[in-house]
């Protein structure tokens, strides 16, 4: 099995559809923490991400113009972050014309490595990170075990959206939720909803798809 | 949900934009707008001298688009509402500061300005643009404890830097004398500020945080982050009280010392409240030995209709009294001397 560009550029639109959907639901987690606008952004992000689309040709294609697109698009910690995370998952997917289950995960991996590394968040401070590490995971383990990768997306969006519920008993360490103090417990992460938000929409995708083949 | 704050815009989605044109419009002797969003100097600055540019989130005016002009910003990359610029939108900005001695690429301390200015300085690497540093200014004290100030965040204090580094700038000084400057500034400064009711994000249209009637908040940050904690509302006076003495230790500020002093203004604070504010200051530095060099009065970075008001103390030597005292002409800030 394997992923082709075609079905990258549907995941990343199918991410901006399920985002958009959740606008609203995003500013009022992050109207607890934060500036209340989180959804609003990352929605126009992804959004202006989805209409690049047409023109990617590649898989690093996908990645890279996603990656640019929510940096310049987005700004602020959430661009840089959720920007990051394409650009740095772009490198691992260098002149590969179709991306295997192995290389999906190890994509989200170099992603993860450069969210961590640019945020100095680590698990357990509150952030996208308490999302995306279980997510990752579990991309890894449905590699291992030779699994599909609608098995592989299932296990990724529950672990995410798990991870994302979690945050909510987590004091913020980083970023402007840090100020916010114990105010922050019992608060789901804004951010970690997105990603969980993404993996869903990219479960869902794959699962239509191949419920189309069928 | 509840119902927007009122505010008089024209819709959310263009509330940047339309502000720029309509500050661009206004001052075209000092600032032109570029078609990149860019706020330029109507007349850039000579050959040969170091560039200033700053990139911030918008919402916060004058900062920064009313700081860029003579003895100030060369350059500034005005993001969305509260969200710094992204990392393509900075290198556009260091570019057009750019006169051939350098560019400065300031950073007022939070996690998105520095991350997007370190993208953006990576960037520059990749495009053999040489001469680019960044420099991280923070002076407010209760976001970390002493000893940890790089923690720390960047706010109304950093009207220091920016007045003084955009003077020295002006000279021939290089890219590494710019920087020294700015950290020399930076580790002189001290500042706390107090919120007594709240802004409204215009975007979202919600209040940014609950206060209650009787309360007040102290070390609150620009975008409405919690400070040392929430007190009961008293008088002028015994606010200021309150506010100066952990500022004066934690440089400490000493007997015999000259300061300048900067009271921001973070948005609906009237100017009547802040002179009777001050005349508290300048009792109690006069009490503790303390000289007041100049003062300066005023919004600088604002947060919206936030009621409340920052504190700064900056200690000077002759070399930066001169600085504070060269002409600063930005469309919202000007200091010339009588």
């Amino acid at each position: 099995m394997t992923i082709t560009t075609q079905d990258l550029r549907g995941l990343i639109t199918a991410i901006s559809t399920a985002i958009a959907a959740n606008t609203t639901m995003l500013n009022a987690l992050d109207s607890q923490l934060g500036d209340g606008d989180h959804g609003t952004t990352i929605s126009a992000g992804f959004a202006a991400a989805a209409e690049q689309m047409v023109v990617a040709v590649s898989p690093f294609d996908v990645l890279r113009l996603t990656g640019m697109t929510l940096m310049n698009r987005m700004g602020g910690s959430s661009g840089a972050l959720f920007g990051t995370l394409f650009m740095q998952a772009a490198t691992v997917v260098k002149e590969v014309e179709t991306v295997s289950l192995k290389q999906f995960a190890a994509m989200w991996q170099a992603g993860g490595d450069g969210v961590m590394k640019r945020g100095k968040a680590a698990p357990g401070d509150k952030t996208m990170v308490d999302a995306l590490s279980p997510a990752i995971t579990a991309l890894h383990q449905a590699a291992e075990k030779g699994e599909t990768m609608e098995q592989a997306l299932q296990a990724a969006a529950a672990a995410a959206e798990q991870g994302a519920k979690d945050t909510a008993g987590m004091k913020a360490r980083y970023g402007r939720a840090q100020y916010v103090g114990e105010r922050a417990i019992g608060h789901v992460d804004a951010g970690a909803q997105s990603v969980a938000l993404m993996f869903s929409a990219m479960y869902n995708y794959w699962k239509g798809k191949d419920d189309g083949e069928a | 949900m509840a119902p927007r704050t009122k505010k008089l815009i024209n819709q959310p989605a263009t509330i940047l934009s339309d502000m720029l044109e309509g500050f661009a419009a206004a001052y075209p002797d000092i600032v032109r707008l570029t078609d990149t969003g860019l706020i330029v100097r109507a007349q850039p600055k000579a050959a040969g001298k170091v560039g200033l540019v700053i990139g911030n989130g918008s919402g916060h005016e004058p900062a920064m688009i009313g700081l860029v002009g003579q003895g100030l910003f060369d350059v500034n990359i005005p993001g969305e509402i509260f969200a710094a610029p992204g990392p393509g939108r900075i290198l556009e900005g260091i570019k057009a500061a750019d006169h051939g001695a350098g560019v400065l690429v300031c950073v007022s301390h939070h996690a998105g300005d520095l991350m997007n200015a370190e993208m953006a300085l990576e960037l520059c690497e990749m495009e053999g643009l040489e001469k680019v540093e960044m420099v991280v200014l923070y002076d407010d004290i209760s976001s970390a404890p002493k000893g940890h100030e790089p923690e720390r965040r960047g706010t109304a204090g950093l009207f220091f830097t920016w007045k003084m580094l955009g003077a020295y700038a002006e000279t021939d000084a290089t890219l590494a004398q710019c920087k020294a400057m700015a950290e020399k500034i930076r580790d002189n400064t001290r500042t706390l500020s107090v919120a007594i009711t709240p802004g409204t994000n215009p975007v979202s249209g919600a209040v940014m945080f609950q206060l209650p009637d009787d309360e007040i908040e102290v070390g609150m940050g620009v975008h409405g982050e919690i400070g040392q904690g929430r007190q009961k509302l008293v008088s002028a006076d015994q606010t200021i009280n309150t506010l100066l003495p952990p500022i004066l230790e934690d440089l400490p500020f000493r007997a015999g010392d000259e300061v300048l002093v900067f009271l921001n203004n973070s948005g609906s604070m009237t100017q009547m409240e802040l002179f009777i504010l001050y005349r508290r200051v300048a009792q109690r530095l006069q009490e503790a030995g303390i000289q007041v060099y100049k003062t300066y009065i005023g919004p600088y970075a604002t947060t919206q209709e936030m009621a409340g008001f920052a504190l700064s103390l900056c200690r000077v030597d002759d070399e930066l009294k001169m600085l504070w005292d060269a002409p600063a002409i930005g469309a919202n800030v000007r200091i010339v001397q009588p």
